[in-house]
């Protein structure tokens, strides 16, 4: 079982998740990702020190009043690795948490012993629109999100309770306050990929209908100077939840090769 | 008690879809049907006024087949030339929608000059699902909503040029051509569903709050809220800062005007409001506390709303004219609302004509006892 840290980021609360020893790790959760210690984690973790926050207005962490744009987001993870006094870590994020990694090695690529990227959102991608979630109901987001349905079910809410229910509307309102409109991209992103010096993995489920491997992957891999791209063919938008086992592997070969965090 | 004239301009049909707002997919339209039905409505708008009605009430709502004014203030400037009397209220413009709230400001004192002064100005945030039809952040909907009514409200009164310099709007220089007529400005009213927030806000202002399509319980626990609230800042409402806005369908007989609600009253609720799930809650834009508040006790969906629920709890009027007129004193003597709104239907235009004729005759005369008062003098600014 991780540890539950609660702590104080330029007086952000946050709180997170850590176990494991080893190189330091930091993930980046999707949308209704926080909090959620799964195989995939638990799989990383033997290899690496694994830090897990949730992102404010997400999980345990209160909503922040202050974060009105993606960048707010990538400078608050500068700040964690600040305070958690780590100099470089691997950063994995996936989704949407793919989108705020991303923005952070555009920003200081120089703290990022390597840079994983799964299923990301964040940029704007010629002959793609993304569906748009907000308009979805919960079966219409799983058939979106999930190619294997069951997997879902780890992600499935505890009850209907009205602190359940608050908590989603929250986590709703905090992904809705910077990926509204433009919806999940931020429209500058794309051209700042190529100042990304971190080694970068791309993984990418080969039936997400979120962000399709083509042209959505394949545009990354484009535009990410020597990024590797590697396909799940049993996955959809979201890989580490529908192959846990071959996504966390994937993972922690390429960063066990690309030394140097802590 | 005043009398206004409501209407949605409906585009009344049948269809299957999960949704008739925002994917109702407007191949549904036909605008030849459209011209001949816009037409209709604008007539008995003149016919209200012509009848004896105090004021006619439009409003904004996109992409959908409950009530086809995406623009309201185009619709009251097709009012304002052909009618003399009545008040025309807007109800209202959803602020957080534009872009460019100076806009608003600019078209309502157009409206202003021309009416001579007729003109109510309605501040809304928009409903739902007008989130989702404009692709304006609901998160930031009440933040402005302040910012682009404050923004309003200084163009009509402050001589310009000035500068302004929001979160959401920002104008070097704010100086619209031409002021409003009425001093200091038109009254605002807010149409609202009883978010505190709201209640708030509009009881300083002695803005006339508006409760739509709202069960009789929640009415008078709102007005209530209100009236507390314009005590703590220092005055008593006036009645006409109540209003209420119930569809009214009065016929020959009990059995008749029931048939009638149950027809044509039943579709604005059952389809008219039938909405995909998410487009009732886009994220952020009610405050947590208001979300808590309607999960405790969560109201039924209009779309399952049923004849005897939307009977018993008030949500609609019918009966004979007697009958519509001892239904009414619940709002004009208990809740002690000074200006009622009512949409009229009776599934055709000319039916629609006589039920309007039969209320204006058999109705309204027994409650005007204040048909000497102006009621917007002294509120809405």
């Amino acid at each position: 079982m991780p540890a539950a840290r609660e702590l104080s980021i330029r007086g952000t609360p946050i709180h997170m998740l850590q176990e494991g020893r080893g190189p330091a790790l930091l993930f980046l959760h999707g949308a209704g990702g926080a909090g959620r210690w799964l195989p995939f984690q638990e799989r990383l973790a033997k290899t690496f020190s694994v830090y897990f926050p949730s992102h404010p207005g997400h999980g345990g962490s209160p909503a922040a009043e202050w974060i009105e744009h993606i960048s707010d987001l990538a400078f608050h993870y500068l700040d964690v690795l600040d305070a958690l006094g780590v100099e470089r870590a691997h950063l994995v994020g996936a989704s949407f948490g793919g989108w705020i990694a991303a923005e952070v090695a555009t920003m200081a690529s120089h703290r990022l012993a390597s840079l994983v990227l799964i299923d990301p959102v964040g940029i704007r991608v010629d002959g793609w629109i993304y569906p748009f979630l907000f308009g979805m109901d919960i079966p219409e987001i799983v058939t979106t999100v999930f190619h294997n349905p069951m997997a879902a079910l780890a992600l499935a809410p505890p009850d209907q309770s009205i602190e359940t229910l608050a908590l989603q509307y929250r986590q709703g309102a905090a992904l809705a306050r910077v990926a509204w409109n433009p919806h999940l991209y931020d429209p500058l992103l794309r051209r700042r990929l190529g100042r990304i010096a971190a080694p970068t993995l791309l993984c990418w489920g080969a039936h997400d209908k979120v962000a399709p491997l083509a042209p959505c992957g394949e545009t990354w891999a484009r535009e990410i100077p020597g990024a590797r791209l590697r396909v799940f063919a049993d996955s959809g938008h979201v890989p580490h939840l529908e192959e846990p086992d071959a996504a966390a592997d994937a993972v922690s070969e390429f960063c066990r090769l690309r030394g140097g965090a802590g | 008690m005043k009398f206004y004239y409501f209407h949605l301009m409906p585009y009344i049909m049948d269809h299957d879809a999960p949704s008739s707002w925002v994917t109702l997919s407007n191949r549904h339209y036909d605008p030849g049907l459209g011209h001949t039905l816009y037409n209709q409505y604008l007539d008995q708008f003149e016919h209200a006024e012509r009848l004896g009605w105090d004021g006619l009430c439009v409003n904004e709502h996109h992409q959908n087949c409950y009530g086809t004014m995406p623009s309201p203030n185009v619709m009251a400037a097709m009012l304002v030339r052909r009618t003399t009397r009545a008040k025309i209220a807007i109800l209202g413009n959803g602020l957080p929608l534009r872009d460019n709230p100076l806009r608003v400001a600019e078209e309502i004192a157009m409206l202003d000059v021309v009416s001579g002064g007729r003109v109510i100005s309605g501040f809304v945030r928009g409903i739902s699902a007008e989130y989702f039809s404009t692709a304006i952040n609901p998160t930031h909907s009440r933040a402005r909503f302040y910012e682009a009514a404050e923004l309003i409200l200084r163009a009509w009164t402050e001589e310009g040029p000035f500068p302004f310099d929001g979160r959401f709007y920002r104008y070097p220089y704010v100086n619209p051509w031409p002021r409003p007529l009425q001093k200091p400005h038109p009254p605002v009213w807010c149409p609202s569903q009883g978010s505190t927030e709201t209640v708030e806000w509009a009881a300083k202002r002695r803005f006339p709050y508006l409760m739509v399509f709202t069960p009789i319980k929640r009415i008078a626990q709102i007005y209530g809220e209100y009236r507390e609230a314009c005590e703590r800042y220092g005055y008593q409402a006036s009645r006409y800062q109540l209003t209420v806005n119930v569809p009214v369908v009065v016929a020959e007989s009990d059995a008749k005007a029931r048939e009638l609600a149950q027809k044509h009253v039943m579709w604005v609720f059952n389809v008219g409001l039938r909405m995909h799930p998410p487009f009732w809650r886009p994220p952020g834009y009610m405050t947590e506390a208001s979300l808590r508040r309607l999960l405790a006790n969560p109201p039924t969906l209009p779309s399952e709303l049923t004849f005897e629920e939307a009977e018993r709890d008030g949500y609609l009027i019918y009966g004979s004219p007697a009958t519509v007129r001892d239904k009414l004193r619940i709002f004009a003597d208990e809740l002690q609302a000074g200006i009622l709104c009512t949409a009229m239907n009776g599934g055709s235009h000319e039916r629609t004509l006589e039920l309007m004729q039969l209320f204006a005759e058999e109705v309204m005369p027994h409650f005007r006892e204040d048909a000497h008062v102006d009621e917007t003098a002294g509120v809405g600014r």
